[in-house]
């Protein structure tokens, strides 16, 4: 019993961990060892005598190539993530804010229909966005945001609206009523009250939303790669737009590239490990 | 303090976050059952009213009731091979040991990462000539089958892709199921002499079942929607892989008919309203009950 449970944990973590690290392996292959057709895993300071062998050079040349523009694409690796970084951050403020104060109304105040609110806010996170782009791009040629860096921001500002709610609904909710209410007593409006007593204590809750909104736009592919396909290209839409290179793929530059992307995400998910469930389910279910 | 100040403290923390949700969901909705009636095309204007004609197309077309079948199958298939994966592993995680909170975090990376950046360097993996995948295959004596090129294992390729990214979600899902069962439980059962299987089905199983059944409607609300992988590893007009949201994007930025692309969304988005309900109502009365915490 106890052979088939480290077994089961050893499959079920190689499975979860080896395409990464193959991730990190490929990003210091020349592309001829990156397409060689036999196996070479083993990183070593100079090229293998024998073409066969396990062993590869190993080259930091694809991170450097990062900076270059590749076939099919209008600006390099940097540039785009540099497009993400501005919607991510630009996005997760917004949502944060906008959420937490409709959660702290949801949470405090009693407001009609609360349920079937916070239900409707749920639902727009259901709606694919292949469904609803084209009237958001038809709206956006409008208004001239198309290809802009505000226009994704906004778009997944509301995209993150349920799920920032939902979430700080969960936090504020456990929050002791007994800590404003000391406040009213003590003179305190109510909007004092919910800015000076509850906010500073849902402070974890607030830096917790904040991480997965921020993930949930770096992520975000539907509405980039149609909105976004010319100007402000995210990292996500930028590398699926490789596919069918005609060059072919450029699999080091890709595979340094995604581990670059990819890399902060892991260390934030380290770091909120302990509210990754609440997190995942929208807080409805909380560990 | 006065009923006025307080409405307007409502009003102002709850209405902008509920005013951009319904301008930007309920805007588009009604736009796209309008747009759905015309011949609209993405570029150029002047577009007119066409009854309905896009829905006759819709309902008629092999091309959607292919999508439609193949998306069910993805869903059925993920939901499933993911929940029994992930469950697995929660099992086997159970128990405390040294080192846990790592190797947890660890194998949860992949969920939180970019589905179409590892869509695209899965085909890396996946190739068929210069593939780990099958080098390690060769180097076994086993075949060494073109994953993403032939027709019949494109589909099950970019399966096993999706199962990779989201088993663990399950794992989570599941794991935090199983700590919510008391021990006192279990501790009465090994009283009363229960075999180990009777303990799974009697125990086990019946008192995580709410919770994994939530998880299972979360992921198939959200595999209905499949597009980043499909599009990252086969593009959106492989008809061996083409689901329901890649024909939305071949129909509309690729076809450029936006009148009969609103129609397929519209059709899209009933199933869609229809699974959100199921999954609010689900939630609701799980609420109403015991949520294990």
């Amino acid at each position: 019993m106890k052979f088939v449970r480290w077994l089961v944990l050893a499959a079920g973590l190689s499975f979860a961990a080896l395409p990464l690290l193959w991730m990190a392996l490929s990003s210091i292959k020349s592309r001829e060892d990156a397409i060689r057709p036999h196996l070479n895993f083993a990183p070593a300071l100079e090229a293998p005598a024998d073409p066969h062998s396990f062993e590869f050079e190993a080259t930091g040349s694809a991170y450097v190539q990062l900076s270059e523009v590749h076939a099919g694409a209008q600006a390099s690796f940097w540039s785009h993530l540099w497009s993400s970084v501005v919607i991510g951050v630009l996005s997760t403020l917004a949502s944060v804010a906008l959420g937490t104060a409709c959660a702290l109304g949801f949470s405090r105040l009693a407001i009609r229909g609360e349920k079937d609110w916070l239900f409707f806010v749920l639902s727009t996170r259901f709606m694919p966005p292949l469904a609803v782009v084209v009237p958001v791009l038809l709206m956006y040629r409008t208004l001239d945001l198309q290809g802009t860096h505000l226009g994704l921001a906004l778009l997944y500002t509301v995209f993150n609206l349920s799920l920032a709610t939902w979430l700080m609904k969960g936090f504020l909710d456990e929050i002791p009523r007994a800590y404003e209410e000391a406040a009213l007593v003590d003179g305190y409006t109510r909007a004092q009250a919910l800015w000076k007593v509850v906010l500073p204590e849902a402070r974890t809750g607030i830096a917790v939303t904040a991480v997965f909104c921020l993930i949930s736009a770096w992520n975000e592919y539907g509405f980039a790669m149609t909105l976004n396909s010319s100007g402000a290209v995210t990292v996500p839409a930028y590398f699926a737009g490789l596919q069918g290179n005609i060059e072919g793929m450029p699999w080091p530059q890709i595979a340094a590239g995604a581990l670059l992307f990819v890399a902060p995400i892991a260390v934030f998910t380290w770091l909120v490990r302990a509210h990754l469930l609440r997190g995942i389910t929208f807080g409805t279910v909380k560990q | 303090m006065s009923e006025r100040g307080s409405r307007g403290l409502k009003l102002g923390l709850v209405a902008p976050a509920l005013l951009l949700l319904v301008v930007f969901n309920v805007f588009p909705l009604v736009y796209n059952v309008v747009l759905s009636f015309t011949n609209a095309e993405l570029v150029g204007d002047g577009s007119r009213f066409v009854g309905t004609a896009n829905y006759a197309r819709v309902f008629s077309d092999p091309l959607y009731s292919g999508a439609l079948r193949r998306t069910a199958l993805f869903v059925f298939c993920a939901g499933g091979l993911e929940l029994a994966l992930g469950f697995a592993f929660a099992l086997a995680l159970k128990r405390e040991f040294r080192g846990k909170a790592l190797v947890l975090t660890l194998a949860l990376v992949p969920m939180m990462l970019s589905p179409a950046v590892m869509g695209l360097y899965w085909g890396l993996i996946l190739n068929g000539n210069y593939g780990v995948l099958n080098q390690v295959l060769g180097e076994l004596g086993l075949a060494q089958p073109q994953w993403l090129t032939d027709r019949s294992l494109k589909f099950w390729s970019i399966l096993l892709v999706d199962v990779w990214m989201w088993t663990p979600f399950m794992a989570l899902v599941s794991l935090a199921g199983l700590s919510s069962i008391p021990p006192q439980i279990y501790e009465a059962a090994e009283i009363d002499r229960a075999s180990a299987w009777t303990v799974f089905r009697r125990i086990t199983l019946p008192l995580v079942a709410p919770l994994l059944g939530l998880a299972a409607l979360l992921r198939a609300t959200d595999a209905l929607k499949q597009f980043d992988l499909v599009m990252a590893t086969t593009g959106p007009n492989d008809a061996a892989t083409q689901t329901l949201s890649t024909l939305l994007y071949q129909v509309v930025f690729r076809d450029g008919k936006v009148g009969l692309g609103s129609a397929y969304a519209c059709v899209v988005l009933v199933v869609v309203i229809a699974l959100a309900t199921v999954f609010t109502r689900y939630l609701d009365r799980l609420k109403g009950a015991q949520v294990p915490r």
